[in-house]
């Protein structure tokens, strides 16, 4: 019975069908399973298979802000059922989210900030050609666990190397953890830098995070 | 055991064994074959790449006879990246006897179709002392950039803010009136260009903003070739398949987003484009066998299937050449080498 109602909730998400979803929630209720074995086996393979599509030019930003809307339903549905200070999903998860200062190349950051939406994480989008110093005061005033940058231009990679150092002059290198992407970031530019995480692309943004949070 | 001397796709130096060069190359060509709908390479092909990585040469070339056109987008910005402080003439003579160019492209720093608009005749005028000066053919080239048209740069509500609000509809609408405004500042740079003595139009990056960049990229090439038929338009794309930004625009009853190289040539075919340059990304993660191997797989079918000339795109992050400022010569020879013998292109 599980299996199936895991199977729904999978396939609610990858059809981006809000009913099916809250059919999943309610059977899986009524089964009396922990509410977070729903959002683990089912919700989170769902979108994690949703950003694989996406990642393969299979499935497209509108399809997949649709599956994010289902997603954050079903969400809110589980935490109801949820005791007080426990909570299912990334929604408490904040990731402030940016193009650095001199870039105005969004379109990178809009996928990534859609997938991390996607998958429930709470972002709060700064926009484009942003100075580390506005990113770090967004992370402070809303508790952001992740700083993520993009940047799409060499000319303006070493703004994600100003964050870093913006953060170690501020003492919160390692409090708030830092994500880079974009189209001339590597793995290397990231070790260089002392960046935490390194996207290879939106999909792999979120599974890094994900990893980051996991290792605390 | 001996040691293969290559590059991850950054551009750092590794070593592998015959064995991991083997399994790279047989991974890369296995998630070409599952994300793009593309046929193996053979076993031949193979054995040929693990050949060409495990010679110990610094730089490898393609037998006499067998060379290909050589074609730079971009080339007057990008000269600049490398201290080369000339003016955009002598960038283009530079490319044209120092380089090994046998086209030329003359641009403008600001890359874009849209902003060209207000100095197209100081574009004109630079042209027609570039035409003075060189021999080989000259293109002018730019980005269609859909990004430019949203607020604060354009008119248009930003459609990167609507979407991942969940306005989708409004992306939507607002992505259709970005197509529209692209065409005509597309159409009229390049009209005037032409008009002006340029031996042909280059549409580079085609697809940057994903779907509706490439849509109106293919209305512009249909359009200006009805106008002009002898007009030559090089379509260049921006990445191994297109972004759906909007999801449900089409061409020629074909919808667009998602498409990889090959069926991609054969829309830009369809508009009339009289070159195609399909682009495979580098992925940083991954070794540059693995980076080859992928990027032919998915390139070959279009050396198979067009009657146009394909020149890949072979430089900082596409068509297996790392992501790095400075491509180490003995990556992009060998990718470039390769690239040639076994996709059948006319040149890079």
């Amino acid at each position: 019975m599980s299996e199936a109602i895991y199977q729904k909730a999978i396939d609610a998400i990858m059809e981006a069908d809000q009913k099916l979803a809250l059919e999943a929630v309610r059977q899986h209720l009524d089964s009396g399973v922990d509410p977070m074995e729903l959002m683990n086996k089912g919700f989170i393979v769902g979108i994690s298979k949703v950003g694989d599509l996406f990642g393969s030019g299979k499935m497209f930003l509108p399809e997949l802000m649709l599956a994010a809307e289902v997603m954050q339903a079903a969400s809110q549905a589980l935490n109801q059922a949820m005791p007080a200070g426990r909570e299912s999903g990334y929604a408490h998860i904040h990731i402030t989210a940016a193009t650095v200062k001199g870039d105005i190349h969004d379109i990178g950051k809009g996928i990534g900030i859609a997938l991390f939406r996607a998958n429930g994480f709470t972002v709060h989008d700064l926009g484009r050609d942003v100075e580390a110093e506005v990113m770090i005061d967004d992370a402070v005033k809303n508790n952001s666990q992740i700083i993520a940058t993009s940047a799409l231009l060499t000319t303006t990679l070493s703004e994600q190397k100003k964050l870093e150092e913006t953060l170690k002059k501020a003492g919160l290198k390692g409090k708030i953890k830092t994500m880079v992407a974009g189209a001339p970031v590597t793995p290397r530019w990231a070790n260089r830098i002392g960046a935490d995480i390194y996207a290879e692309n939106a999909h792999e943004g979120v599974q890094g995070v994900i990893r980051a949070i996991k290792e605390g | 055991m001996t040691k293969i001397f290559t590059r991850m796709g950054d551009g750092s130096p590794l070593e592998m064994t015959e064995a991991e060069l083997r399994g790279d190359i047989e991974d890369g060509i296995s998630q070409a074959v599952e994300k793009g709908d593309v046929p193996p390479l053979t076993q031949e092909e193979i054995e040929y790449l693990v050949e060409l990585f495990k010679r110990d040469d610094r730089f490898v070339g393609v037998p006499l006879g067998k060379e290909v056109i050589l074609s730079y987008d971009a080339a007057t910005l990008k000269i600049k990246r490398h201290a080369l402080f000339e003016d955009r003439i002598n960038a283009l003579a530079i490319y044209e006897r120092l380089l090994g160019a046998d086209t030329l492209e003359l641009c403008h720093v600001d890359y874009s179709y849209k902003v060209l608009k207000p100095i197209v005749s100081y574009e004109q005028a630079t042209l027609e002392q570039a035409l003075y000066n060189t021999h080989a053919p000259l293109f002018y080239g730019a980005m269609p950039n859909l990004g430019l048209y949203t607020q604060p740069d354009g008119p248009f509500p930003n459609p990167m803010e609507l979407l991942p609000q969940g306005r989708i509809e409004e992306g939507r609408a607002a992505y259709d009136q970005m197509v529209e405004a692209a065409v005509e500042d597309i159409c009229f740079i390049a009209e005037a260009m032409w008009e002006s003595g340029a031996d042909a139009i280059n549409f580079d990056t085609v697809g940057a903003s994903g779907d509706p960049d490439f849509k109106a990229s293919l209305m512009a090439v249909e359009r200006l070739r009805g106008k002009y038929p002898d007009l030559p338009i090089m379509v260049g794309m921006a990445g191994e398949f297109v972004l759906g930004m909007h999801g449900e625009m089409y061409y020629d009853g074909v919808r667009l987003a998602g498409l990889y190289p090959k069926d991609q040539l054969a829309l830009a075919e369809k508009a009339g484009a009289a070159i195609f340059g399909p682009v495979v990304n580098t992925n940083a993660n991954e070794s540059t066998p693995w980076n080859l191997a992928r990027t032919i797989a998915l390139i070959k079918p279009c050396g198979e299937t067009a009657s146009i000339p394909i020149h890949a795109n072979m430089g900082m992050g596409v068509g297996a050449v790392p992501v790095t400022d400075y491509p180490p010569v003995d990556v992009v020879s060998r990718a470039s080498k390769a690239m040639v013998e076994l996709c059948r292109l006319d040149g890079l």
